[in-house]
C-alpha cells in the first residue's frame, strides 16, 4: 500500500480538479457570479440562476471531468498495452467506429440518444473487430495488435471522409463538432463518471503487475505474469473507456495521448499512480479547456477540442524541455 | 480641336471599361466580378444552387434553364430538370457538355476554385449574392435582363418590393418582440442581422436577440438563449423533427417564450433561400409574431 507521501500528488490533483469544477461552474454567458453560485449551491438564488447552475452548467462540468478522466486513463493503458509512446485511446480505430456510427446516425436524421447510442455500438464493433484479427490464426503480440489497430482506423478514417462528402451541406456543422468533440450535448454524466471509478477499482489491485509489464513481456512473464490475459484485460477496459467517453462528447482529441506522458514526466512511471493521476488530471484539463471554449466568444461557442491542444501542447513541451536538462 | 474636347475624349476613353461593354451588350450586377455582359440574351442556362433556380424561374426564364443543382425543387417543373451536383460538389464535366451559354452561381453555396475552370473554359458565370430585399430583387431583374425579358423582371422586382415596404408599413409601430430564431439544434445555431431572416424579423417588428454577433450564423450556448430571455423562439426547418427542437425548450418553464407558449414553426423553405418567395415567408412569419404579440 503507498504511504502517505506518494499520495500526496493525488491530493493535489484532486483539489485542481474541485477547483477546475468551481471555476467552470461559476463561467459562462449567463449572469452568474461565484457569489451566486455558493448561493445556489446551498440552495438559493433565482430561477433562471438555478436552471442555468444546476441543469446546465454542473451536468456539463461533470461530463467534462469523466470525458478527460476517462480518455487519460485509457491513454495510459493503451500506452502501457502497446509500449508505444504514441499510443492513445484512439490508435486503435475505437473513435473512427464510432464517429462512424455517430455520423451515420446523423445522416439519417435522427438525434440525441440514437447518436450516442450508435456511437457507442460503433466503438464496439471496432473493438471486436480489431480483438478478432489481431489474433488471426497464430500468436499475437503488440506490435500485430497496432498495425490491425492502424490499419482499420484507417479504414474508419476513410468511411468518415465518404460520408462527410455524402452527407447534405446543412448536416454538416453538426457532423464536424462531433469529430472536433464537443460537450454541449453531452447527455447524463453519471453512467460515465461509474465507468471511471469502476474501471479505477479494478486497475488498483492491478498496479504492480501492471508495472512490470510495462517493462517488458519477457521480464513480466519471468516474474510470473501471465502476459497474455492480462494484456486482453487491458485492451477491454481501455476499450470500455473510450467508447464510453466518445460515446458522451465525441471525439475530443489529445487528452489521451499527452495526460500520461506529462504525469509521467513530473510523477515517474508507477502505474499505481499515474492510473488515477491520470482520471484527476484529465477531468481536470478538460473541464478548465470546456469553460474556456463557452466562454472565449460568449455567446458564441468553440468546440472543447480545439481548447484542450491549445492548452497542453505548450504545457506538454514545457514538461519535456525542462525534464531534459 | 481644342483643349477641352481633347479632355473629354481622353476621360471617356480612361472610364472603366463596363461602360463600353454596355454599349454593345447586356450588362448586370457580379457579385465578384463587379460587371458581367452578354452580348445576346442567354438561351442555355444552368442554375447552380436552388435560389438561384427559384430567381430563374421567377424572371421568366425557366424555359431556358437546362440543369439545376440539387434539392432545386421549386417550382415544380424545376425538380424534374437533369442534375449537376450538388451546390458544393459539382461535375463540372456534366456542366461543359451542356454548353451552356449563362452558368448562375451563388457566392455562398458554390466553390470559386471550381467555377473558375469554367470560365477558363469561356462559360460565362454569373456570381450572385442576394443578403439583403433589395439584393433579391436586384437579382430577378439582373436575371431577366440576361434573358430577354427586362419588363417582366422590373414588374415582379417592384412587386415584391412593395410586398416588403407594405409589410413594414403596417408592422412600423408594432411593439417590438424579443425573437430567438434557431437554423439548428446540434450545435445550436442562429443568425445574426446581416442574415435574411433576421431581416425578416425586424421587418415584422420582432427583434433578433442575437443581432449583433459578428458571424452570420453563430454558434450560440442554451445558457446564452437563457439569459437573453428571448420571447419568442421561432424555426423554420424540414418537418416533424424540428418540432422536438421547439420541444426541447418547455423544459425551461421560466423563459418567457415558453411561458406564453410562443414557440413556432414556420413553413419550410419560405424564409432559408434568398427568392421572391422570402415575401410570402416574410407575411407568415409577421403574422406568426403578431399572434405571439398577442400571447404577451
Amino acid at each position: 500500500m503507498p504511504d502517505f507521501k506518494t499520495l500526496r500528488p493525488l491530493l493535489w490533483l484532486a483539489l485542481a480538479g474541485l477547483l477546475a469544477m468551481v471555476v467552470s461552474v461559476s463561467l459562462g454567458s449567463g449572469p452568474v457570479n461565484p457569489a451566486d453560485t455558493v448561493a445556489v449551491l446551498t440552495g438559493a438564488g433565482t430561477p433562471l440562476q438555478q436552471t442555468l447552475i444546476l441543469e446546465l452548467r454542473l451536468p456539463r462540468t461533470l461530463s467534462a471531468f469523466a470525458t478527460g478522466g476517462l480518455l487519460a486513463v485509457a491513454g495510459a493503458l493503451m500506452q502501457v498495452l502497446l509500449r508505444n509512446p504514441l499510443a492513445d485511446p484512439y490508435v486503435l480505430g475505437l473513435s473512427g467506429g464510432a464517429a462512424v456510427g455517430a455520423l451515420l446516425a446523423m445522416l439519417a436524421g435522427v438525434a440525441g440518444v440514437l447518436v450516442s447510442g450508435s456511437a457507442f455500438a460503433g466503438a464496439m464493433l471496432a473493438t471486436v473487430l480489431v480483438f478478432g484479427l489481431a489474433r488471426g490464426q497464430g500468436s499475437w503480440t503488440p506490435s500485430r495488435l497496432l498495425l490491425t489497430g492502424v490499419v482499420i482506423a484507417s479504414g474508419w478514417g476513410a468511411l468518415i471522409t465518404l460520408i462527410l462528402a455524402m452527407a447534405p451541406a446543412s448536416r454538416l456543422p453538426g457532423m464536424l463538432y462531433w469529430l472536433m468533440g464537443d460537450l454541449s450535448h453531452a447527455g447524463s454524466p453519471w453512467p460515465a463518471l461509474l465507468v471511471l471509478v469502476l474501471v479505477c477499482l479494478v486497475l488498483f489491485p492491478l498496479g504492480r503487475t501492471l508495472n512490470v509489464l510495462a517493462r517488458g513481456p519477457m521480464q513480466a512473464a519471468a516474474l510470473g505474469v501471465d502476459v497474455r490475459p492480462l494484456e486482453w484485460l487491458i485492451y477491454l477496459l481501455a476499450s470500455v473507456l473510450t467508447a464510453t467517453a466518445v460515446t458522451l462528447a465525441g471525439s475530443v482529441g489529445f487528452v489521451g495521448l499527452v495526460v500520461p506522458h506529462m504525469l509521467r514526466l513530473v510523477l515517474g512511471n508507477d502505474q499505481r499512480l499515474i492510473l488515477p493521476a491520470c482520471a484527476l488530471a484529465g477531468g481536470a484539463l478538460l473541464v478548465l479547456a470546456d469553460a474556456l471554449a463557452r466562454v472565449m466568444i460568449a455567446p458564441e461557442q468553440l468546440p472543447v477540442g480545439v481548447i484542450t491542444a491549445l492548452l497542453g501542447v505548450p504545457t506538454f513541451l514545457y514538461l519535456l524541455y525542462r525534464s531534459g536538462r | 480641336m481644342n483643349l477641352g474636347v481633347l479632355l473629354l475624349c481622353l476621360t471617356l476613353w480612361l472610364l472603366p471599361g463596363g461602360l463600353q461593354a454596355k454599349a454593345d451588350g447586356i450588362c448586370a450586377k457580379d457579385a465578384v466580378a463587379g460587371d458581367f455582359c452578354l452580348e445576346t440574351p442567354a438561351q442555355r442556362i444552368v442554375s447552380l444552387s436552388p435560389g438561384a433556380t427559384e430567381l430563374l424561374f421567377s424572371a421568366g426564364a425557366g424555359d431556358q434553364v437546362l440543369a439545376v443543382s440539387a434539392w432545386s425543387d421549386y417550382p415544380e417543373q424545376a425538380a424534374r430538370l437533369p442534375q449537376v451536383g450538388d451546390s458544393n460538389r459539382l461535375d463540372l464535366e456534366a456542366i461543359v457538355a451542356l454548353e451552356p451559354d449563362l452558368v448562375v452561381a451563388w457566392v455562398d453555396g458554390n466553390s470559386r476554385s471550381q467555377l473558375d475552370r469554367l470560365a477558363d473554359l469561356g462559360i460565362p458565370v454569373l456570381w450572385q449574392a442576394p443578403r439583403s430585399f433589395e439584393d433579391i430583387a436586384a437579382a430577378v431583374t439582373d436575371l431577366a435582363l440576361l434573358t430577354g425579358r427586362r419588363a417582366l423582371g422590373q414588374e415582379r422586382a417592384k412587386g415584391f418590393l412593395q410586398g416588403i415596404r407594405d409589410l413594414a408599413d403596417q408592422y412600423r409601430d408594432a411593439r417590438p418582440v424579443w425573437v430567438f430564431y434557431q437554423v439548428w439544434n446540434q450545435p445550436l445555431m442562429t443568425v445574426n442581422r446581416e442574415e435574411l431572416i433576421s431581416k425578416a424579423i425586424r421587418l415584422c417588428g420582432g427583434v433578433n436577440i442575437f443581432a449583433d454577433l459578428p458571424r452570420l450564423v453563430p454558434r450560440v450556448s442554451v445558457e446564452s438563449v437563457l439569459a437573453e430571455d428571448p420571447e419568442v423562439i421561432v424555426t423554420a426547418g424540414r418537418g416533424d423533427s424540428d418540432r422536438a427542437w421547439l420541444a426541447y425548450w418547455q423544459q425551461y418553464p421560466g423563459m418567457r417564450a415558453v411561458a406564453a407558449g410562443n414557440l413556432y414553426l414556420e413553413p419550410p423553405s419560405l424564409l432559408q433561400r434568398p427568392t421572391l418567395r422570402m415575401l410570402e415567408g416574410a407575411r407568415h412569419l409577421c403574422t406568426t409574431l403578431e399572434q405571439a404579440r398577442a400571447r404577451l
